[in-house]
C-alpha cells in the first residue's frame, strides 16, 4: 500500500519529514489493537503512513489533504483501542501524541487539554492546586480528550458523573477539515463552559458510544475539575506493587460484606441518597485473586483461583466504599458514621481498609486484569440502573454456562459493578477469560449477551450501533445521516460511528448499510 | 537469543501504552511523566516497547523485511528496561528480552550490528578492550598495594572505562576496598566484560570473551566479584548466566556492585566515613544497577490454553534492583543531603548511553542525558551522582546549558573522599 506521492509530499512539507513516515516498519507498529489477540482485531492492516501533527492547524491540513486525495484516516493518541487501527488501504494514521498543550484554570476549575495529554498528567498537575479529575480504569496513560469523548469509566464516576458531563468548550476538526469551536470557545475563544449559542453539538461527540474518530478529530477539550481534599497522597512501593499512601483523616476505604447481591444494591442506593462517598463499587472475587497474583505471574493466579473451586459463596457480596473529607475532617467523620449506619441497616459487615490505594486514584489499571490470560473479553458493558445491572448479572451467569471450555472457569461469578452519579446509574461488566483460539465462539457469545440484555430491557452500551439500532429506534440511521453530512466522502475512520469495524468486512466498510 | 522464543510475548501486547509512561502512582508532573527516551524523541509508536513487540510479531509472521529504518529503531533503543518494568506491573510480557532478541535476529540474518558497533567489536576481540588500547595498559592505574593475580576471596572487576578513561573511579574504588582492610585482587588479564557485543545481539562473537573472563575469575579463586561499573556488574551477574543458560545463583562466583559491598562494610564498621561533604546531591539510578540487575532465571516452557505457561514462568520485574544500597551509602557520608528526582529507582529515566546507543547515535544519547540533567536541576541539587562510569561520562558530555554548573560524580568518588 502506498499513498499518492503528492499526498505524501504534502504531508512532509506540512509537518516536516521527521514527523511523517510511510516506512513499513513505522506503519506496522501501529497495526492491531487491544487485548492481545482478540476478536476485535479482525481484518486490521497497517496504515499507509503515520503522521505526527503538533498543532490544530496541522491536523486541519492533514484532514484537508485526506479529503483532497480521498484517503481514509483515523486519529489516535495513547493508542490502546483497536478502533484506532487501519482497515482500508491507503489509510493515514494521525498520531496526536505531540499535541501536549495543557492549561489549568484552577480558579474556575477547568483544564484545557490537547489530545496528547494523559489523564494521570492532568491528575498530577491539578491535585497540586487542590483539585481533582478522573483517571480512567484503562489507566492513567489514556488521553484525557480521547477518554472523555468515549465515556471512559472510573471508580470516581460515582462522584464526578459521566465523562460527557465534564466536556466543556471543545475544539474539533470536522471530517472536511473545517474547524468547529463548541461552547464558550465558539464566541469568546474562552474554554470555561460547554454550552454555546444554539443547539449543543457536543451530542454528536457523545451518544452512547462516542464517535470514535468517525466524525473528525477533537484536538482540544476543556474538562471540568472538582475540588479535592488538600493533603498530598504519597507514592510508595516498587513496581509491580506501587501505591499511594492516603491521608487518613481525609480519606478512607471501607470493605463491606453484604449477605446478598440484592442487599448490596439496596445499600448502594441508600449511600447515594445520603450523598456520601467518593467511590462505591461491588468487587468481584475474581478481581481479588487477580490483585493478589499481580506481580507473581499468571500461574500464581490460576493455582489460587482453581483452589477456590465452587467454595465461593456468591451470595456474599463484597463492596468497597471510599470516603473523602473533601471539605474537612468533620465531613469525613460524618460520612463514616452515615456509612456505618447504612451498612448495619442492610445487614452488612464493615471493616476499614488499609490507608493505601493501589488501584483507584491514579492507577485504576484494569490493564492488570489482562495478565491472567493475556487477553480478556468483556462482552457485557451495561450502563443502567443498579437494579437492571443486577438482573443482567443473574442472566449472564446462566448464559455463560453454555460456553464452558471456551471461557476459563469463573466459578459462576456474577460480574462487577460500580455506582455512578450517586446511585443514578451503574456500570456493570463481567469479565470473561476466553480461549483466543476460538474467536468464533467468543464473537457468538458477545452477540448473544447483547441480545439478552436487550430482551431484559437493558442498556448495553459500547455495542455496535448497527446491531443495537433496530432495537433502539434505528438510531444507527441517524448516525449515518450525520456522517453523510459531516463526512461526505466517508473518510474519517469508517465505518464509525454507525458500525463497529470488526463486525464489518473490509469490502463493505465503504458501502452504505441497510 | 532466538526471536522465536518470544513469539508469545510479541503477540501478547495489548497496546495499553504503559511502556511509555512512568508508574502512575509516581507521576508528579506533566513535564516528567514519560519514561521511554526513544519514544519521546522520535514520536512514532515503532520507537517504543509496544511498537517493537508489534514489529517482532510481524517479523515472525514474515510481514517485514530488514530495512534501514528497522535497524534504526532496534539500535536506537537504549535497552534501559523502563518499558519492561512498566509493562510487567500489569502484564506478563518479556518486552526487553523481545527487543534484545530482535537485535540478535538482525545479527543472525546478517543485517547488524551497525558499523560503529562492528568497530568496537573488532577492538574488543583484537585487544580485549573496547578502546583498542594494548590491554597490558589496563592496569596502569593500579595504586600501590594492589597485586594482580594475588589470591584473595574478593576480586575487583574494573571494566574498560575505569581502567582506561576515568581511572579516578578505579582509584576511588580501590581506596574504598583497601580502607576496609579486606584483601582483594584484580585480574592480571581482565578483558572487556562483553557488554558491547552482548547488547548489540552478537552473542556468538562474545563467546570467547565470556569464557575467558569466567575462567579467569575461577582461576583467581575469588568467590565474590565486585564491580564499580553498573554495566560490568549486570553483564557478570545477569548476562553471563543467561548466555550459559543457567541461574545466576548457580554461577561459581557471586557478583556485587561496590555500593552493595561498601554498604555492608559501613554497616559492619569495617569502613568508616568521617569526612564531611557539605553537598546536596541527587542520585541517578543506572539502569543496569537498578531495574536490570535482578538475578537471571532461565525458563523453557510452553503456553497452554488460556496462555497459561507451563512450567510457571518467573519474571524479572525490576522489583529487586539495587536501589537502596547506593542511597544508604550516600546517607552515611556526613553532611551529604540527598534529594530525589521525579523519576527515580525503577522509574528512572535512562542517561542515554545504554544499549550501545552512544556508540552509534551520540546526539540522541546526549539529548537523553540533557533531559536527565534538567530533571536533576529542578531538585535544587548541586550535584548528580551515579554509580556507573558510562552514566557519569554521558552526563558530563551532555553538560551544557542544561547542566547549569551542576557537578557530576561517580558515587565511589564521594565515598572515597569521605574516608
Amino acid at each position: 500500500m502506498s499513498l499518492p506521492k503528492e499526498a505524501y509530499q504534502a504531508l512532509q512539507s506540512l509537518v516536516g519529514e521527521e514527523n511523517v513516515s510511510n516506512d513499513p516498519v513505522i506503519c506496522e507498529a501501529v497495526r492491531g489493537g487491544c487485548a492481545g489477540i482478540n476478536v476485535w482485531d479482525k481484518d486490521v492492516i497497517s496504515p499507509a503512513c503515520v503522521v505526527l501533527p503538533k498543532t490544530t492547524g496541522e491536523v486541519q491540513e492533514i484532514v484537508l489533504i485526506a479529503n483532497r486525495y480521498k484517503l481514509p484516516y483515523y486519529p489516535t493518541s495513547s493508542s490502546m483501542h483497536v478502533i484506532a487501527s487501519a482497515r482500508l488501504p491507503n489509510t493515514i494514521a494521525i498520531d496526536l501524541k505531540r499535541m501536549r498543550g495543557l492549561e489549568i484554570d484552577d480558579k474556575n476549575m477547568f483544564a484545557i487539554c490537547e489530545s496528547g495529554v494523559s489523564s494521570v498528567e492532568l491528575f498530577a498537575e491539578v491535585t497540586k492546586k487542590g483539585l481533582w479529575c478522573m483517571v480512567p480504569w484503562c489507566g492513567g496513560q489514556a488521553s484525557v480528550v480521547a477518554n472523555t469523548a468515549v465515556h471512559g469509566t472510573a471508580p470516581s464516576l460515582y462522584r464526578f458523573g459521566f465523562p460527557h458531563r465534564r466536556i466543556l468548550a471543545t475544539e474539533w476538526v470536522l471530517p472536511n477539515g473545517e474547524l468547529l469551536n463548541l461552547g464558550s470557545a465558539s464566541l469568546l475563544r474562552d474554554y470555561f463552559w460547554g454550552e454555546g449559542p444554539g443547539p449543543d453539538l457536543r451530542g454528536i461527540l457523545r451518544g452512547t458510544l462516542g464517535h470514535l474518530g468517525g466524525m473528525g478529530v477533537v484536538t482540544k477539550m476543556a474538562v471540568k475539575l472538582l475540588p479535592f481534599q488538600p493533603e498530598r497522597m504519597e507514592p510508595m512501593g516498587i513496581s509491580p506493587v506501587t501505591a499511594l499512601k492516603i491521608p487518613e483523616k481525609r480519606m478512607k476505604f471501607f470493605n463491606i460484606t453484604f449477605p446478598t447481591y440484592e442487599r448490596a444494591v439496596e445499600a448502594i442506593y441508600e449511600i447515594g441518597k445520603c450523598e456520601i462517598g467518593a467511590m462505591v463499587m461491588i468487587i468481584a472475587s475474581l478481581f481479588r485473586y487477580v490483585a493478589k497474583a499481580r506481580g507473581k505471574g499468571t500461574a500464581a493466579f490460576w493455582e489460587e483461583w482453581s483452589k477456590v473451586g465452587d467454595q465461593v459463596d456468591w451470595t456474599d457480596t463484597f463492596a468497597r466504599v471510599s470516603l473523602i473529607g473533601f471539605t474537612s475532617e468533620k465531613q469525613m467523620i460524618y460520612e463514616e458514621q452515615v456509612l456505618k449506619d447504612i451498612v448495619a441497616e442492610f445487614g452488612g459487615k464493615i471493616r476499614e481498609g488499609r490507608p493505601v490505594d493501589e488501584s483507584q486514584f491514579t492507577s485504576p489499571d484494569a490493564i492488570s486484569s489482562f495478565f491472567v490470560t493475556g487477553t480478556f473479553h468483556p462482552p457485557t458493558l451495561v450502563f443502567d440502573s443498579l437494579d437492571a445491572g443486577l438482573k443482567t448479572a443473574r442472566r449472564n451467569v446462566e448464559l455463560r454456562k453454555k460456553y464452558k471450555g471456551v471461557l476459563a472457569e469463573d466459578h459462576g461469578y456474577p460480574g462487577w459493578t460500580f455506582s455512578v452519579e450517586l446511585g443514578h446509574m451503574c456500570y456493570y461488566e463481567f469479565l470473561c477469560y476466553g480461549d483466543i483460539e476460538d474467536k468464533e465462539s467468543l464473537a457468538k457469545l458477545e452477540l448473544e449477551i447483547m441480545q439478552s440484555d436487550i430482551e431484559l430491557g437493558g442498556w448495553p452500551m459500547f455495542q455496535d450501533p448497527n446491531l443495537l439500532g433496530p432495537a433502539w429506534l434505528n438510531y444507527h440511521k441517524h448516525l449515518r445521516s450525520l456522517k453523510e453530512i459531516l463526512d461526505p466522502h466517508n473518510l474519517s475512520n469508517p465505518p464509525l460511528p454507525e458500525r463497529l469495524p470488526w463486525n464489518v468486512s473490509p469490502e463493505t466498510i465503504m458501502k452504505k448499510g441497510d | 537469543m532466538r526471536l522465536e522464543d518470544y513469539a508469545h510475548d510479541a503477540v501478547a501486547c495489548i497496546r495499553c501504552a504503559n511502556c511509555k509512561w512512568i508508574d502512575q502512582n509516581y507521576t508528579r508532573s506533566h513535564r516528567f511523566s514519560k519514561v521511554c527516551p526513544i519514544n519521546v524523541r522520535y514520536g512514532f509508536d515503532a520507537y517504543s516497547g509496544g511498537g517493537m513487540l508489534t514489529i517482532a510479531r510481524a517479523m515472525l509472521e514474515g510481514r517485514l523485511e530488514f530495512t534501514p529504518r528497522l535497524l534504526d529503531i532496534v539500535y536506537k533503543c537504549t535497552l534501559c528496561g523502563a518499558c519492561d518494568v512498566r509493562c510487567k506491573r500489569n502484564l506478563d510480557i518479556e518486552v526487553l528480552l523481545t527487543v534484545e532478541a530482535l537485535r540478535s535476529k538482525v545479527v543472525q540474518e546478517g543485517y547488524g550490528p551497525l558499523e560503529p558497533h562492528k568497530t568496537i567489536t573488532q577492538k574488543v576481540k583484537q585487544t580485549g578492550n573496547r578502546y583498542g588500547s594494548p590491554n597490558k595498559k589496563r592496569l596502569s592505574w593500579l595504586p600501590e598495594g594492589v597485586t594482580p593475580g594475588q589470591k584473595a576471596d574478593v576480586l575487583y572487576f574494573v571494566g574498560c572505562n575505569s581502567s582506561f578513561v576515568q581511572v579516578e573511579i578505579a582509584l576511588a574504588a580501590a581506596k574504598i576496598l583497601k580502607a576496609s582492610g579486606i584483601p582483594f585482587t584484580v585480574l592480571p588479564d581482565e578483558w572487556c566484560c562483553g557488554q558491547p557485543l552482548l547488547t548489540t545481539g552478537q552473542e556468538e562473537a562474545a563467546r570467547g570473551i565470556v569464557e575467558h573472563n569466567i575462567k579467569a575469575i575461577e582461576v583467581s579463586g575469588a568467590s565474590t566479584v565486585i564491580a564499580s561499573c553498573a554495566e560490568c556488574y549486570q553483564t557478570l551477574k545477569v548476562k553471563y548466566p543467561r548466555f550459559l543458560d543457567k541461574k545466576t545463583e548457580d554461577m561459581s562466583f557471586k557478583v556485587l556492585h561496590i555500593t552493595e559491598y561498601a554498604g555492608q562494610l559501613v554497616k559492619s564498621g569495617a569502613l568508616k566515613l568521617g569526612g564531611r561533604a557539605n553537598l546536596k546531591v541527587t542520585y541517578h539510578d543506572p539502569c543496569h544497577l537498578g531495574r536490570l540487575s535482578e538475578a537471571w532465571k532461565p525458563w523453557h516452557g510452553v503456553f497452554g490454553k488460556f496462555s497459561i505457561p507451563d512450567p510457571p514462568r518467573e519474571m524479572r520485574r525490576g522489583t529487586f534492583g539495587i536501589y537502596d544500597p547506593p542511597r544508604e551509602l550516600l546517607r552515611s557520608i556526613p553532611g551529604l543531603e540527598i534529594v530525589e528526582m521525579e523519576r527515580a529507582k525503577d522509574q528512572a529515566w535512562c542517561c542515554g548511553a545504554g544499549g550501545a546507543v552512544k556508540d552509534a547515535f551520540r546526539d540522541f544519547a546526549l539529548w537523553t542525558a540533557r533531559d536527565r540533567l534538567e530533571e536533576a536541576n529542578l531538585t535544587g541539587a548541586e550535584a548528580i551522582v551515579s554509580s556507573c562510569p558510562w552514566c557519569e561520562e554521558n552526563l558530563k558530555d551532555a553538560t551544557g546549558d542544561n547542566g547549569k554548573g551542576m557537578q557530576i560524580y561517580d558515587i565511589v568518588q564521594l565515598v572515597a573522599n569521605a574516608i
